[in-house]
């Protein structure tokens, strides 16, 4: 249980599908600090500490991000693992602040790719997609994960529209979040029209790139703003290429501590009111949430026709990355956190799920050859 | 084209591996000897038929695969197989392909 260091402010950028000039990855990043240290009561002149991600941050690296942003540090980290970086950057800092390596940190991650350019990083994602899979023209994630999803499908018996519920029920709770970038609501007939993209994920089961950035801050629980209960984290794992790309891919790196995290929380799966789960894919989300132990008796077509196509269980509150957008993978961790934050601060407006005190927020991602190889989860609470 | 796939042998346990490793995974010797794999039966299929930021992109077919040697592994379907099916594998240049066994 981490007790002596807690979120204590979370911001973001605008998301937007197009970036414009003058518009950049540093800029967004820029505009989620400026949001996150404004929430946290925080100045700029307190920041000792900063861990960062992105896929579009280079040449720069985190130290040139702290010089534009004018922070001086005593802590820096730069993380490089995906969908999972936000949630690894988030145990490097509650240690860190624990440890006295540093006394406020930001945390922070954004992209601003654009479409041409995401395609590019898709290709390049390391040197065994540049060799093996994009000359087979893979189309990027879409097609591992369309495999994966077959599988999936295969063995526990799916159906498309099962799937389905997750984007619908997602979309509603998009509605409700001025950020997302699809909010319109989505009936099972339009997510079932849509084309496909890599059989069989079709358009809404894709998750659309975006530019933004997310960050939060991370201190001791007293230097949070007054009246505003910080969010502590009872327990917190990681995991790294756990099985050696030699499983079926339908388990994540999150089987491998599940057991060890609820024990080392205090708390069962089933006391969690919330969760964000990382979603580039509605097939991940039910990998992940199985390998949390929240699917009863590991039927997954249960839970997505009733507990999310019949919303008796929140999860990704603010859309997900299905509707409110990706902006890389590194955000797109950070923002499940932040969603995580302001339903357990009773901060999250319309879509706030009532009395929620604790959360479960996961990262997924590096899908190194036939799917990912990092994973990190969190349970998250209110102090009081 | 050249017939089969290569894949990498540890010369100390004889496990195969497709991609390259540093090190074996079953028992992290260092050393490896090239091998060659030429049969696997289709697993999953999938056809992309859209490609982020190409707009004159034809649907290719994909399909993760066992070799006979055990591997699973992601290859690039040159005809209709489906799961089930054993193919013949092959490589174009760093990229393995496969088509059904004739």
């Amino acid at each position: 249980m981490h007790t002596d260091a807690a979120i204590v402010g979370v911001g973001q950028s605008a998301y937007t599908r197009r970036p414009q000039p003058g518009q950049s990855t540093h800029t967004f990043i820029r505009d989620a600090v400026v949001a996150a240290l404004s929430d946290a009561g925080v100045d700029a002149r307190e920041v000792d500490g900063m861990a960062a991600a992105s896929f579009s941050l280079a040449p720069d690296a985190a130290v040139d991000l702290a010089w534009k942003l004018g922070v001086s540090l005593r802590w820096l980290v730069q993380d490089s693992n995906g969908g999972s970086s936000a949630m690894n950057m988030l145990g490097h800092a509650l240690r860190a602040v624990e440890s006295g390596a540093a006394s406020v940190i930001l945390v922070v991650g954004g992209d601003a790719t654009g479409l041409g350019g995401y395609a590019k990083v898709a290709a390049n994602f390391n040197i065994v997609t540049q060799l093996h899979l994009a000359p087979l023209g893979h189309g990027g994630p879409n097609g591992v994960y369309a495999l994966v999803t077959s599988r999936q499908m295969k063995k526990y018996g799916l159906q498309k529209s099962d799937y389905g519920h997750i984007a619908i029920a997602q979309r509603a709770w998009a509605a409700h979040n001025p950020y997302a970038v699809y909010r319109t609501p989505m009936t099972m007939e339009e997510y079932l029209a849509a084309p496909l993209v890599a059989d069989p994920l079709s358009r809404y089961d894709c998750v659309p790139v975006v530019a933004g950035a997310q960050a939060i801050v991370v201190t001791h629980p007293d230097r949070g703003p007054r009246g505003r209960a910080p969010v502590r984290v009872r327990a917190h794992r990681t995991s790294f290429n756990y099985d050696n790309q030699e499983g079926d891919g339908l388990a994540t790196g999150i089987s491998t501590f599940a057991g060890e995290l609820w024990q080392a929380a205090g708390v069962r799966p089933e006391d969690v009111d919330v969760a964000a789960i990382y979603d580039d894919y509605p097939t991940m989300v039910l990998a992940q949430l199985n390998d949390l132990g929240m699917i009863a008796g590991n039927d997954l077509a249960r839970f997505a026709r009733r507990d999310i196509g019949e919303r008796r269980f929140p999860v990704n509150t603010w859309g997900g990355m299905l509707s409110a957008g990706q902006p890389g993978g590194p955000a797109g961790g950070l923002n499940g956190i932040s969603e995580a934050v302001l339903q357990l601060q009773q901060r999250a407006g319309a879509r706030q799920v009532k009395n929620a005190r604790l959360a479960v927020a996961t990262g997924y991602g590096m899908t190194m050859y036939r799917y990912g190889g990092t994973a990190a989860a969190a349970i998250l609470e209110r102090m009081e | 084209m050249t017939p089969g796939l290569g894949i990498w042998r540890c010369a100390n346990c004889r496990s195969g591996f497709f991609p390259q490793r540093l090190l074996c995974a079953r028992c992290h010797g260092a050393s490896f000897e090239p091998d060659r794999v030429y049969e696997a039966v289709v697993e999953e299929v999938s056809v992309i038929r859209h490609m982020l930021g190409q707009s004159d992109w034809q649907p290719r077919r994909i399909a993760s695969v066992r070799t006979s040697d055990g591997q699973r592994i992601t290859i690039g379907l040159t005809d209709e197989s489906g799961p089930g099916t054993v193919i013949e594998l092959f490589e174009q240049d760093t990229a393995p392909f496969g088509a059904a066994k004739k």
